[in-house]
């Protein structure tokens, strides 16, 4: 082993570290997309698609942040399903989880370039977006703490912006269209209600994603979750508020289709400050979220590398900086070629079926970790999360149920996604059920897991009869 | 040495103060705001959405109860482990 590869990530994160990870990277769905919801179920809709789709997330990142801190690894969903359930699952969500990220950073990153071009017009969408994807894999090479430092403060005031806008909008500031909530309310009838669901997670795509600096907090059995929770209850307010200000300052029928709905709401205030704010606002979240996704994207490849998923090159650990530096570097090109390969609005309906996928499997491993060790030592589960399994089997459900909304407009992405994750899970289970990998729980301070006493003991007996 | 101890414990128990006012006063904006947004909308389309609004109260119900035990949990599990992994130090 080479002096980089046993280098080790740095243990410096703190709590609003974990909420700029997760708020910074998700933050982007308040200020553009989740208007969707709008389009398929009106007002109506889209609030029942952000209170089923939270409600989801809200288990969800009890899940997470139970996993995280107890995992403590950089992997994320990836290490928690190649420890409780299997190589094949593990390499699905890992690839997910890199899908997820990576494409949301190529899209980020590409809408950063409209918003640059359209305040400069002589500026080129194809080099500013090819120079934010530079400058954040760079930011990230230097350090993980600089990184998510730069993205606590931009999502910070991004936050700030949705939030003063909305008290200014309720004291009355600004004069607002109550009837246009009841002439948007249900444009496609009871269908639209259950079709609106299918862009409910664009309210919090990406949350689960806070846990992944797990490795590199200096107490992630209190920063994951501390962390975790607040991002939780940060876009849970920043949905409903979006959701009222846009509903209230824009028609139902152009908030459906509009590009950036909270800036959109801010002109038709006509209030210059809020115009100011907004618009700052749309730019710094999309940066946030960019800057977030090269982080979560590269230490998914980093812990799918370690473990000899992909090509273990990658899971170098640069001797300075203490950053994953070659899977850092590696987003680089793959964000490059998703950004021009001119079918964006399909990878992002790609990232959308990664990440439910990854919502059926992050309970799912909880609910086989709870099974594995049930017990409640603070070296195994330091966070114990509250009503679970229950929890765990009522997310699964939820996400099962968005999952299957997507058929209606999106069939051939989620078929390809289904034979895509498919082949992935029978050839990485081939080939590390030849290689026969075992997870080394003694290594991470832990006891054997339930039943493998046993089922040693019946394999030395099989030995023996052999011999 | 008693009074280091005793100083640590102090500055323990206030930091975890500042963690549990923080999580109560997000957990009240929470619910101020969703109560207000659900009130808003739900009185003005009262007539479209009156025959499903149950649908609403129950899963805002869900998400502010299940995330107000989960953040009791998480307040319960730092005061649990706070002296023994130095979470302030």
């Amino acid at each position: 082993m080479s002096e980089h590869e046993s280098a080790s990530l740095v243990k410096t994160l703190r709590p609003f570290h974990v909420w700029a990870l997760g708020v910074g990277i998700v933050l982007v769905g308040e200020y553009m997309g989740w208007n969707f919801t709008v389009a398929k179920g009106g007002v109506l809709g889209s609030m029942l698609a952000m209170l089923v789709a939270g409600t989801m997330y809200v288990m969800i990142s009890l899940c997470a942040s139970e996993l995280g801190s107890s995992t403590k690894l950089a992997g994320g969903p990836y290490d928690w399903a190649r420890l409780f359930i299997g190589p094949g699952a593990a390499a699905s969500v890992g690839l997910a989880v890199y899908m997820e990220y990576i494409a949301l950073e190529a899209a980020d990153a590409i809408v950063v370039a409209f918003i640059a071009q359209s305040i400069f017009p002589e500026l080129q969408v194809f080099p500013v977006t090819l120079l934010v994807i530079a400058l954040l894999t760079f930011i990230n090479y230097r350090g993980v703490v600089a990184a998510l430092t730069l993205n606590f403060f931009l999502t910070m005031i991004a936050f700030i912006a949705i939030v003063v806008f909305f008290f200014a909008t309720t004291f009355g500031t600004v004069d607002i269209h109550p009837e246009y909530l009841f002439q948007g309310a249900l444009p496609n009838g009871m269908i639209g209600l259950f079709a609106a669901l299918q862009f409910g997670p664009w309210f919090y795509l990406g949350i689960e994603g806070a846990a992944m600096c797990a490795e590199e907090c200096k107490h992630p059995s209190r920063s994951v979750p501390l962390g975790q929770q607040a991002g939780m209850i940060t876009l849970l307010i920043g949905a409903a508020m979006t959701l009222y200000l846009c509903a209230v300052l824009i028609p139902a029928d152009m908030l459906g289709v509009s590009v950036y709905p909270l800036f959109e709401a801010a002109q038709n205030s006509g209030v210059f400050i809020f115009i100011s704010l907004l618009g700052l606002g749309t730019f710094l979240t999309c940066v946030a979220s960019a800057n977030g996704c090269v982080c979560d994207s590269s230490r998914s490849w980093f812990a799918l590398s370690r473990d000899k998923y992909v090509s273990s090159w990658f899971s170098a650990v640069h001797p300075k900086y203490n950053t994953p530096y070659r899977a850092v570097i590696f987003t680089m090109p793959v964000a490059i070629g998703f950004a021009f390969s001119g079918f964006l609005d399909q990878v992002i309906t790609f990232s959308i079926i990664s990440g439910l996928l990854c919502y059926v499997l992050i309970p799912f491993s909880l609910i086989r970790f709870r099974n594995l060790f049930p017990e409640t030592t603070s070296r195994v589960r330091p966070f114990v999360g509250p009503l679970q399994p229950y929890i765990a089997y009522f997310a699964i459900a939820i996400a099962i149920t968005i999952l299957s909304t997507l058929f209606w407009g999106y069939k051939y992405n989620l078929i390809f996604a289904f034979v895509f994750y498919g082949i992935a899970y029978f050839y990485f289970s081939h080939r590390h059920k030849s290689s026969n990998a075992e997870n080394n729980w003694a290594e991470m301070g832990w006891p054997l897991p339930r039943g493998s006493e046993n089922a040693r003991i019946g394999k030395e007996g099989i030995g023996v009869g052999d011999e | 040495m008693e009074m280091n101890n005793q100083a640590m414990e102090s500055k323990y128990h206030r930091k975890l103060n500042g963690d549990t006012g923080l999580i109560i006063g997000m957990l009240l904006l929470l619910v101020g705001v969703e109560g207000f947004v659900l009130y808003k909308v739900l009185a003005e389309t009262w007539e479209i959405a009156g025959d499903f609004f149950y649908l609403y109260v129950i899963f805002v119900g869900l998400m502010v109860v299940i995330e107000a035990i989960g953040c009791l949990s998480v307040r319960q599990s730092i005061k649990n482990h706070m002296f023994e992994f130095k979470y302030y130090d």
